[in-house]
């Protein structure tokens, strides 16, 4: 049976829905600082900095700033942390981050006042980033079928704040996760408990 | 047709490959767990819109400052601790993973309280505290398996019944000072085994991991595969598994919220757990009625005054099972019919129990029957007392039965008299029995019966396994002093093969045996061998003094074998001086086979 033209019509509309309420994206979200006046306007420059023609990952604000040091994270092996965490806690670790872009005011963005990442150095109490993926241990599932799905990354075999969650907001979940958190799916993605 | 085939093979491969993943992930994964106490959860406590699972007790940003990532503040709760009078472990407050476990399973605090959410707004939940049940262990810890302690070498070294923590499964793991933890039997995230075990409870596995209890392995409890199917244990409880085997520990014991907090037992009263199988249904003999004869060790009659460490010589009266078993150790009786000569060291069923030897030692293993007697019968100061009173009164029974007195009964060692002619055979002079001989269930089967051995109860006064008359004017009969003829022949007896006025006495005066003898022995300490022989110790509210020339007296004298005599008052009769002589009695007239039991 062929479908009738108002079955085609309603999947459609029933698919841009469902498209429209899962395409998230930075605009709008809190990491839209657009309207902010320190922000110079636009969504991409308070972490992206062009200085050629290309965005690049690499921001160049904060020179001084040590990119290998070693994050506080509750397990031994916590190695250097990569780029998907280095950006993160620019702003994020309540340390460091600092407006030191487009000549903007010095602030703390994040900080004891503004509940976040605000512990990092103090161990315990964060999961950790820049660790390696477990690999034999029968606490986690195998990497392979983690990355599977492409939702959830693992770059340089390491899990990193970008593993859990996207600065985009491309998926439009809570807390910017990568993917939602129902019945826990994001932790047991990895976690085999 | 080869692609259609291997399609064919890969998918019926696959297939129950599939299958057992899915069971797998069922089994092993929190999620639909118990613990999964999100608003899909299965169990009636569950989150009312929380649709998260590891929320509960994880967050990945702002934990609290305690692996893993702990997501709820610790309890407050001063607890109650488990004590116990021998353990040697030092048990303190718990810590670590355990306060952990506490936070919810202490029923203190609320359980929708996370640190990531503020108090003001705690995830709404169907009960806001774990509702009181066997989940809820309260403040009170102390009737509780004890956490919070070091397994380590030295306690390993001190306790003999623990083995040394190396050999203990990697699967248990202890905490981070080597301390026993709720984690250390229970993983929150997997309910495989059921009760979120690490290692299966079926025979015990869980506990003989750390617990290596004298005698366990080949105990009948460890191995006798009686049906316990549906078996009350506990008000509203059964046990788990379908026989005594599999139920192991668990049969007696409760790990958690025991009703008998010190020993972890099932029930508050010592001997219901013994007695709810060992009443007929379960165990083989049924115990219970035994105790509810006329005269019984009454183990019912007090709760609570057992300790295992008891001081056997200061303690306050009392008798339990454990007095005479240890449940971990039992085994059946494999040389159970066979009495006398054979019985006088202790035999499966009260194998590993302390005892008092018959110099008044202590033993931590009793290695004769009469020493687990001893405990109570001997120098405690509970000890009871006799129905008869005696010219020599001795209610310590193990200074009757010293085997350097005047006489006695060869119980604690061979007494080789020649005035002994009465004895059936295989008994003779040389022969040694046991307290149970005498004392015991009248209808063990040592005794031609069908029930249990051991003096748990009787129809007879004092224990005894068969009818003793002991009052004056008894009409004689097999019957009347069916326990003595078990060993004397009553041919004998009356025949006056020994003591010529032997009938004279039993038969046409009716007095009873008791009367001139004491059973147990004369201890040396009062008596001498002249005035004491031949068990000879007056009743004197039969036998009065009689007046001589010396003043009142009464007095045996013994003259020789088979001969003495006697200054007393009895029946009204004076003798004084009265002597008796036989010359009658020997070796041929000694050994008769008048059989009164099954097992001659």
């Amino acid at each position: 049976m062929r479908p009738s033209g108002i079955t085609v019509c309603f999947c459609v509309l029933a698919f841009a829905a469902i498209g429209g309420w899962a395409l998230g994206g930075i605009e709008g979200s809190k990491h839209d600082f657009s309207n902010q006046d320190w922000s110079g306007g636009d969504a991409c420059s308070v972490c992206h900095t062009a200085t050629s023609e290309e965005p690049t990952a690499t921001p160049l604000w904060d020179e001084n700033a040590d990119l290998n040091r070693t994050f506080g994270t509750p397990l031994e092996q916590s190695k250097r942390a990569g780029m998907g965490t280095i950006i993160c806690l620019r702003c994020h670790d309540g340390t460091i981050a600092r407006d030191t872009f487009g000549g903007a005011e010095r602030e703390r963005f994040v900080n004891r006042e503004h509940p976040g990442l605000h512990t990092a150095g103090h161990g315990t109490s964060e999961h950790p980033v820049g660790v390696d993926y477990p690999r034999i241990d029968r606490g986690y599932r195998p990497a392979s079928s983690v990355t599977a799905s492409g939702t959830v990354q693992l770059p340089d075999g390491k899990v990193e704040c970008s593993s859990c969650h996207d600065p985009h907001n491309m998926s439009d979940q809570k807390y910017m996760l990568v993917m939602s958190n129902t019945r826990s799916a994001l932790c047991l993605t990895c976690h085999r408990k | 047709m080869t692609m259609r085939r291997a399609t064919g093979w890969s998918m019926s491969a696959l297939f129950p490959v599939m299958v057992l993943a899915v069971v797998a992930l069922a089994d092993e994964s929190i999620v639909n767990s118990k613990h999964d106490l999100s608003m899909r959860g299965p169990g009636p406590i569950r989150a009312v819109h929380e649709d998260e699972i590891c929320v509960f007790c994880h967050t990945p940003h702002n934990a609290a400052p305690q692996t893993p990532l702990w997501n709820r503040a610790n309890p407050r709760t001063f607890y109650r601790i488990y004590e116990s009078s021998t353990t040697d472990a030092r048990i303190d407050q718990p810590s670590g993973p355990s306060k952990m476990c506490l936070a919810c399973h202490d029923g203190s605090m609320a359980l929708g309280n996370v640190l990531t959410r503020p108090d003001t707004h705690p995830i709404v939940m169907t009960a806001r505290t774990i509702p009181p049940g066997s989940a809820d262990l309260s403040s009170d810890l102390s009737d509780d398996h004890p956490i919070g302690f070091r397994y380590d070498r030295a306690l390993s070294n001190v306790d003999r019944q623990i083995r040394a923590p190396e050999i203990v499964s990697v699967k248990l793991p202890l905490g981070a000072h080597r301390e026993m933890q709720c984690t250390t039997c229970h993983d929150p995230h997997n309910n495989e085994l059921g009760d979120f075990l690490r290692i299966t409870d079926e025979m015990s596995a869980m506990c003989v991991a750390c617990h290596d209890m004298d005698g366990w392995e080949v105990s009948s409890h460890a191995m006798s595969g009686k049906r316990t199917m549906g078996r009350v244990v506990d008000p509203g409880e059964r046990l788990k598994y379908a026989n005594v085997r599999d139920n192991g520990c668990m049969s007696c014991h409760k790990i958690h919220s025991a009703p008998h907090p010190e020993r972890l037992l099932r029930f508050e009263r010592e001997e219901e757990g013994c007695l709810n199988c060992h009443s007929g249904g379960v165990a083989n003999f049924n115990i219970a009625a035994d105790i509810g004869k006329r005269a019984s060790h009454e183990v019912e009659r007090r709760t609570g005054v057992h300790d295992p460490a008891e001081n056997p010589f200061t303690m306050r009266r009392h008798v339990e099972c454990v007095d005479c078993h240890n449940p971990h150790s039992v085994r059946h009786n494999p040389i159970g019919t066979v009495r006398g000569t054979f019985g006088q060291t202790v035999k499966g069923p009260n194998l590993n129990v302390p005892g008092v030897a018959i110099s008044g030692g202590y033993r931590n293993e009793a290695m004769f029957v009469y020493e687990l007697c001893f405990k109570c019968h001997g120098d405690s100061t509970s000890r009871p007392r006799l129905n008869t009173s005696r010219q020599v009164s001795q209610t310590n029974v193990r200074l009757e039965f010293q085997v350097s007195n005047p006489s006695f009964h060869p119980v604690a060692g061979p007494r080789r008299s020649p005035d002994s002619m009465s004895l059936i055979s295989p008994l003779r002079p040389g022969s040694i029995i046991t307290c149970t001989d005498c004392h015991n269930s009248d209808n063990a089967r040592s005794m031609g019966g069908s029930g249990a051995n051991g003096p748990h109860g009787s129809m007879f006064e004092s224990l005894l396994v068969r009818n003793y008359e002991t009052n004056d004017y008894t009409t004689e009969s097999a019957q009347a002093y069916a326990l003595c003829y078990g060993c004397h022949s009553r041919e004998s007896i009356l025949g006056d093969e020994s003591f010529p006025s032997h009938r004279r006495h039993i038969v046409d005066f009716q007095t009873p045996c008791n009367v001139c003898h004491d059973p147990h022995g004369v201890y040396r300490g009062q008596a001498n061998s002249v005035n004491h022989s031949n068990l000879i110790n007056f009743d004197l509210s039969v036998v009065m003094p009689a007046d001589t020339p010396e003043g009142r007296r009464t007095v045996y004298e013994d003259t020789g074998t088979l001969s003495g005599s006697c200054t007393l008052t009895c029946h009204g009769f004076t003798h004084i001086g009265f002597p008796y002589a036989n010359s009658a009695g020997g070796s041929s007239a000694r050994v008769r086979n008048y059989s009164m039991g099954a097992n001659r």
